[in-house]
């Protein structure tokens, strides 16, 4: 029990001290999940609103496609892209493997369909009378769709903020891909990996309390934004 | 010509559910679009108000006729504006809903400011201007549609229902809104509605639609019938043990509608069961001009309509046990897709 309390008081003084490797990892960690959040949804949000918008040959399949995605295991996608990035793959001569683009790439495609799917959802569940409404009210088809957007908007943000928690909490792509180098591709993730292997728990202990309470916010921050889609 | 419309067809998949040969619409006239449910009317004001395209025939705009150009149509429906039968407002503030209208159209911010606080004034509504959505009442959101419609000064507005959802003091309320919006923006105004006495009330046209068609008259007393011959007669089975003596040749399934004018009232008195009439109970009287309208519950609803000095004479009240008689000539077939012709 004391070697928990010890973990968990040198872990709170890491913390205090913002130790500057804490603060590095937790850096990596949040700049590689906020991009891949950042493209995910740049593509993911479009892509939800058409497939829900649109009428079209072959959208259940599309939508089953979407779908299954949402279970692809990270190791899959890390491998998928290794496939692309690594030396002998056709994106071998861009150096991206081990390097925290690396890490976007897989993060991003991981997410995609989180984003896909759950704006997809979000518009499905929007009134037919909005659309109406603002196309009677002389809305072009693009005001139109602004309309809709905005009525969903709730479900869309948080789309988002689960998508950025699942890359947050992701071990598999940022290990693969991102290959673990300290203060350029070491994550939080990877690090408590690491220190698990060590045998150190302190860092691990800090970092897993760091990421515990990104979880928290995240998670009030869902709850905010149900809550005032449901006002 | 405000709308002309030939051979006008809306088709959902394998199923009609509009077919208008001939219509004409004049500008400046409120026009009241009569008929039951599922009569067509409001895929009739969605073709109207250019939210939908015909799946067959030519519709005439101001005697222009209306193709599928997105920009030809997105034009049209700056001028025309259809107010549902059951608004939705956008999830933000009474102002933004009213001005929403005004910013699509680009209109400076000066002029929306004005023009939402003067068509919020029109509906009484400006004390609710800041409100949020849900903070209104039923009959609140339907006024606040129609000055929603009205604040993009439309040249035609279109009403599907707009009493239907509301209680009795917010439909005088929007229907002295429909006349004075009439009065003074000689604004066009098609009506659509199921209720006679409004249409009477405000419009001074009335198009009667039925089963996707134009019709003469409105249809009421409307029922699901079988017709079988007992004893050489062929008798109409409406419920239970409810059945009509009629002439006719069809025999199985049909829809049948019951003219309220036609329709006999008399005393109760013994041995009349054999005489085809039913017996009934009356429910309710509503005075309609020279008429008198009287709801009569024979096991199923039905309306009757009489002169006001033939209900004078037959001295009959609320809750009086009476008879009716249905005779065949008030009896229109309407629906037989399913019934056989026998040889007479």
């Amino acid at each position: 029990m004391s070697f928990f309390t010890d973990s968990f008081f040198s872990a709170l003084t890491l913390m205090r001290d913002l130790d500057p490797e804490l603060v590095t990892i937790v850096g990596v960690s949040l700049k590689v999940s906020f991009s891949s959040t950042l493209l995910a949804a740049g593509l993911g949000i479009p892509l939800g609103f058409a497939v829900g918008i649109k009428d079209f040959a072959g959208k259940r399949g599309v939508v089953t496609l979407l779908n299954t995605l949402l279970a692809l295991p990270t190791v899959v996608i890390a491998l998928f892209v290794y496939s692309f990035i690594s030396r002998r793959g056709i994106l071998g001569a861009l150096d991206l493997l081990y390097t925290p683009q690396a890490i976007i790439i897989g993060q991003f495609l991981l997410i995609l369909p989180v984003v896909a799917t759950f704006t997809l959802s979000a518009i499905s569940r929007i009134d037919a009378r909005y659309r109406r409404t603002a196309m009677t009210l002389g809305a072009t088809r693009f005001q139109t769709a602004l309309v809709i957007l905005r009525e969903a908007r709730f479900g869309i943000m948080a789309a988002v903020v689960a998508a950025f928690g699942r890359v947050i909490s992701e071990i598999g792509i940022s290990m693969m891909l991102g290959g673990n180098a300290r203060g350029f591709t070491r994550t939080m993730t990877t690090a408590m990996a690491l220190e698990y292997d060590k045998g150190e728990f302190v860092l691990a202990v800090a970092l897993g309390m760091v990421l515990m309470s990104i979880s928290l916010f995240i998670n009030v921050i869902l709850n905010v934004i149900q809550g005032k889609g449901n006002a | 010509m405000l709308y002309t419309a030939r051979n006008l067809r809306k088709i959902y998949g394998e199923r009609t559910v509009l077919r208008i040969d001939e219509l004409h619409l004049e500008e400046g006239i409120i026009y009241g679009l009569l008929g039951p449910n599922g009569s067509g009317k409001s895929t009739l004001l969605s073709l109207l108000g250019f939210l939908e395209t015909p799946s067959a025939g030519t519709l005439w705009y101001r005697d222009k006729m209306i193709n599928n150009d997105p920009k030809i149509l997105l034009s049209l429906r700056r001028e025309v504006v259809l107010v549902d039968q059951h608004p939705i407002l956008f999830s933000t503030s009474v102002f933004n809903n009213v001005e929403y209208g005004l910013r699509v159209r680009g209109i400076a911010r000066e002029a929306r400011q004005r023009i939402v606080e003067e068509s919020l004034d029109l509906v009484g509504m400006r004390a609710f201007m800041h409100e949020k959505r849900h903070q209104l009442s039923g009959g609140e959101t339907q006024r606040l549609a129609i000055a929603r419609a009205l604040a993009c000064a439309p040249r035609v507005l279109l009403f599907d229902e707009p009493t239907a959802s509301v209680d009795v003091e917010n439909q005088i309320g929007i229907e002295n809104i429909i006349h004075t919006v009439h009065q003074e923006k000689k604004v066009s105004i098609i009506l659509c509605t199921h209720d006679m006495l409004q249409t009477s009330r405000l419009a001074q046209e009335t198009i009667f639609l039925f089963d996707g068609r134009r019709s003469a008259s409105t249809h009421e007393n409307i029922f699901s019938a079988s017709i079988e011959e007992h004893a050489g007669q062929p008798w109409a089975h409406l419920a239970g043990d409810i059945s009509i003596p009629l002439n006719t040749a069809l025999r199985g399934p049909v829809k049948m509608a019951i003219a309220p004018n036609a329709i006999r009232i008399m005393a109760e008195q013994k041995d009349m069961a054999d005489q085809g009439t039913l017996p009934g109970k009356i429910m309710q009287l509503t005075q309609e001009g020279t008429h008198i309208r009287i709801l009569v519950d024979v096991g199923i609803p039905l309306s009757v309509r009489i002169k006001k000095q033939s209900f004078q004479d037959a001295g009959i009240c609320i809750g009086d046990a009476i008879r009716v008689q249905c005779p065949s000539h008030g009896i229109q077939i309407l629906g037989e897709d399913q019934a056989q012709r026998v040889p007479r």
